[in-house]
């Protein structure tokens, strides 16, 4: 199975949660990013995310002013984040689940951003797909019900 | 108000429901696409749409096989769409509302392209000129809470006073915002070709 970190876009961005709107759209457009990555504060702070989404939802559609607002009032924090070693079919099951479209990929510090895109663009799911067996079956390759006879 | 056309992406894709969805991932890589538009298949027919977070969602996360999977099985038809003339603004309230991120562009029956929140961020003016809706609602409840507070109050009170300020910034507003889509009055497009002129020295202090 392919793992989250083979996928990921490693070109991540972050910014602080107290700068702008206005400052969070000049940087995505000026980078052509969907989403930025919140610094933690400190050491055990969580890492927070701003998406595109959020901007459009929750300024744009509102007739807010991007200058006054701030990306702390409009950040997921915590968001969910993905370990690097987390196969591809689990993310996309989790993103379903959870209802997401795109989470940091973080151990130590962060190493990268994977989204929808990245899983339909990149992964091998439509060449190789795995069931639920096959997935039980990576996870326990020792369960009686997951012997294969060749 | 920008417009939903002058920020919607035009080279759009269309594909069958009964496509395989393994033929909707390959297009949609090909063409670099997010949402593939799914055609009626007559002049009653509906438009649908098929998006990534479709595919990742109920193809990928199970492990089905894209190969054995239909675009009809997993698209939304009929979809939310949109009008061109539809303000940049309504667009975003209405993807908040309804709780999507694009929609196909519709006059009658011809697809013009299809407007992402991608697009709302990256080409629209909402952080350049910010609006708010509904002003003129806002105006008249500001003035119906003024008339309500002088007459409890009285007309001379400073509450009757500071409730007609609000009426008064309130309409402000508005009337820079109309003037703002007007765009520049005959002695600006003089000044524009004659910056040097007597008339049209700007003093700042």
């Amino acid at each position: 199975m392919m793992q989250a970190e083979e996928i990921m876009t490693k070109d991540v961005m972050t910014i602080r949660g107290s700068a702008t709107v206005a400052e969070a759209v000049t940087f995505m457009k000026e980078n052509g990013l969907r989403a930025l990555v919140v610094e933690p504060r400190s050491e055990t702070d969580p890492y927070g995310m701003v998406t595109e989404t959020d901007i459009v939802y929750k300024v744009a559609a509102f007739g807010h002013d991007p200058k006054k607002m701030r990306v702390y009032e409009i950040m997921t924090k915590p968001c969910v984040v993905v370990n690097p070693e987390l196969g591809v079919e689990y993310v996309a099951r989790l993103f379903a689940q959870t209802r997401i479209r795109r989470a940091p990929v973080v151990k130590g510090g962060l190493l990268g951003i994977i989204s929808v895109s990245d899983i339909l663009r990149k992964s091998d799911f439509v060449e190789k797909p795995k069931s639920n067996f096959e997935l039980y079956w990576e996870e326990n390759p020792s369960a009686p019900s997951a012997r294969m006879y060749d | 108000m920008m417009q939903a056309e002058e920020i919607m992406t035009r080279n759009v894709v269309t594909i069958r429901g009964s496509a395989t969805v393994a033929d909707a991932v390959k297009l949609m890589k090909d063409k670099q696409l997010r949402g593939l538009v799914v055609e009626p298949r007559h002049d009653q027919d509906p438009f649908g749409i098929v998006t990534e977070a479709d595919i990742v969602y109920k193809v990928a996360a199970f492990g089905h096989d894209p190969k054995a999977m239909r675009v009809y099985e997993i698209m939304v038809k009929p979809c939310v769409v949109v009008n061109p003339e539809l303000g940049v603004e309504y667009v975003a309230r209405l993807f908040a509302q309804t709780n999507i991120r694009r929609a196909p562009v519709i006059q009658g029956k011809t697809l013009l392209g299809i407007i992402s929140v991608g697009d709302i961020l990256f080409k629209s003016d909402f952080v350049e000129k910010p609006k708010q809706f509904f002003i003129e609602d806002e105006i008249e409840v500001a003035r119906e809470d003024a008339r309500a507070i002088c007459a409890a109050q009285g007309g001379t009170s400073p509450e009757c006073a500071a409730a007609w300020d609000v009426v008064e910034e309130l309409q402000a507003e508005a009337a820079h915002q109309r003037v703002k889509k007007q765009g520049l009055n005959s002695l600006q497009v003089y000044c524009e070709a004659n910056p040097d002129d007597l008339e049209c020295r700007i003093y700042d202090d």
